[in-house]
């Protein structure tokens, strides 16, 4: 039979952002599919070049608007090492907690997402969104935002938790580990969505590693690295938490891994909201001049809902002169073609799902 | 670690065979009057990170391909090459990101000439 070529977007309702497909098919079968991106591309590595260091967290949200905060964090961190300033250990556990809570904010959403993508429409997309609008409402109250935070300075936090922060946290942590066992029994016990996710797309444990793939993707294929673990930072290797490794490395391994974390992260909430110390957490003041940056480059990396970034900063005194971005995204992207080939079109939408693009992660 | 570009891939392919099996980041910082083309390397068994740097005069850059070695470097090379007019010898590295864009300024050197007109840049 021919090869058809088909045209897919540049818009699709699940990807959050803007992706152009051109992809080969052979009855329906996919010989070939192509990514087209850079319709989100904002030139962010150029901009941060002609800004101040702190009047760039801003542009960091806007990146990944699935889990603002967390690039927040890694450009923070980021200056941070290049001015060789010490996080407040109070400002570390804050972090971690607002982390973790945008960990299950981001999977959340993304279960929506994918289940939309494999044709479970709608249900599993409104359970997700109404509980991340609790996780939301959480983080406003923290933060002061919904979508955009901005709550990270040099050294700590903007503000410290608001007083009864802890009891709400903890109250939405025992609700959100019922509804996880909710989502899996309402999911796994789906024949359709079974058949659309066991088997498919999947990718062994060398080809992970050769491609790239970073992030639940890469823990799905039985490669056991976390940036959390592997390359502890903050207070993580004082609180208790696993990898989450999967042998399969098809969809419903990436699914699996997903809603283990979601569990690993309700664990390290509660845990660091019972250690949390007592004393100051806020950052320096927000100023545009700052003492002089002392290191020249600093590599910072981080896990990310969405897998490991890198942030790469070459720094001048009072402004980056280089900031390059290693986005998960990205990479997880770059083997849709290996994973999709061979597969049915209709699977690749699936696989696109369970790789939780962010296009704006994706175009920088 | 510093390399020259000529014994690049020879070298990552003696670090993959020694477990740096893993390519995160292919990525470029433009000195002006230099550019130094960065891999960083990980190897995911026991977290170690390795940093190679070649460094090459701005008026003639070029770095091998080492698709070969890892597929990861596909899409990173791309990216340099369109965003730091670097030349990837030894594959044939179109455009990723910036379409409809004539290339003639990479847009991330630091020579970039801000406020230009979309039109002229697209000519």
């Amino acid at each position: 039979m021919a090869v058809t070529r088909i045209n897919i977007g540049p818009v699709h309702p699940s990807t959050h952002g803007v992706l152009r497909l051109v992809a080969d098919i052979d009855g329906d079968t996919v010989v070939d599919v192509q990514p087209h991106i850079g319709f989100l591309h904002r030139g962010v590595e150029k901009l941060v070049e002609t800004r101040m260091f702190m009047q760039n967290p801003p542009y960091m949200e806007k990146l990944d608007y699935v889990s603002p905060m967390s690039y927040d964090e890694v450009y923070v961190a980021a200056v941070e090492a290049a001015m060789g300033v010490e996080v407040k250990e109070r400002a570390q556990y804050i972090r971690v907690i607002l982390l973790e809570l945008q960990r299950i904010a981001s999977h959340l959403l993304w279960i929506g997402t994918m289940c939309n993508d494999i044709g479970q429409m709608f249900t599993a997309f409104m359970w997700g969104f109404q509980d991340r609008d609790m996780v939301l409402n959480l983080l406003e109250e923290a933060a002061g935002g919904r979508m955009f935070y901005v709550n990270m300075r040099i050294g700590g936090m903007v503000r410290d938790l608001p007083p009864d922060f802890a009891d709400h946290a903890l109250g939405l942590m025992d609700y959100m580990e019922k509804r996880v066992k909710e989502y899996e029994r309402y999911l796994e016990r789906n024949p359709v969505f079974m058949e659309r996710m066991k088997g498919v797309g999947v990718l062994s444990y060398d080809d992970a590693k050769n491609l790239g793939v970073t992030g639940p993707v890469l823990r799905a294929s039985g490669v056991n690295f976390d940036a959390r673990k592997n390359k502890a930072y903050y207070v993580y290797q004082k609180l208790h938490f696993s990898t989450q490794v999967q042998m399969a490395g098809d969809n419903l391994a990436r699914y699996k891994v997903r809603m283990m974390e979601i569990r690993e992260s309700i664990r390290l909430v509660r845990e660091a909201i019972k250690a949390l110390p007592d004393g100051d957490a806020l950052g320096m003041p927000v100023k545009l001049i700052l003492p002089a940056a002392k290191n020249r480059i600093s590599i910072v990396s981080r896990e990310l809902p969405r897998g490991e970034c890198i942030m790469y900063l070459v720094a001048d005194a009072q402004k980056p002169y280089r900031l390059s971005i290693r986005s998960p995204s990205f990479i997880n992207l770059a083997a849709l073609n290996f994973l999709a080939k061979g597969q049915r079109t209709a699977d690749m939408f699936g696989i696109m799902g369970t790789l939780d693009l962010v296009m704006g992660c994706v175009d920088k | 670690m510093k390399i020259e570009r000529e014994l690049l891939k020879e070298k990552l392919a003696e670090m993959k065979k020694a477990g740096f099996d893993y390519l995160e980041k292919i990525t470029a910082v433009d000195y002006s009057d230099h550019l130094d083309v960065i891999y960083l390397l990980e190897n995911i068994e026991d977290g170690k990170e390795e940093i190679v740097e070649v460094t090459m005069p701005a008026d003639d850059a070029w770095v091998p391909s080492v698709m070969k070695l890892f597929l990861a470097a596909d899409w990173y090379e791309r990216e340099m090459s369109e965003m730091f007019g670097i030349n990837i010898v030894g594959r044939n590295a179109e455009r990723l990101l910036l379409e409809k864009w004539d290339g003639k300024q990479p847009p991330l050197r630091k020579s970039f000439q801000w406020g230009m007109p979309y039109e002229e840049g697209a000519k």
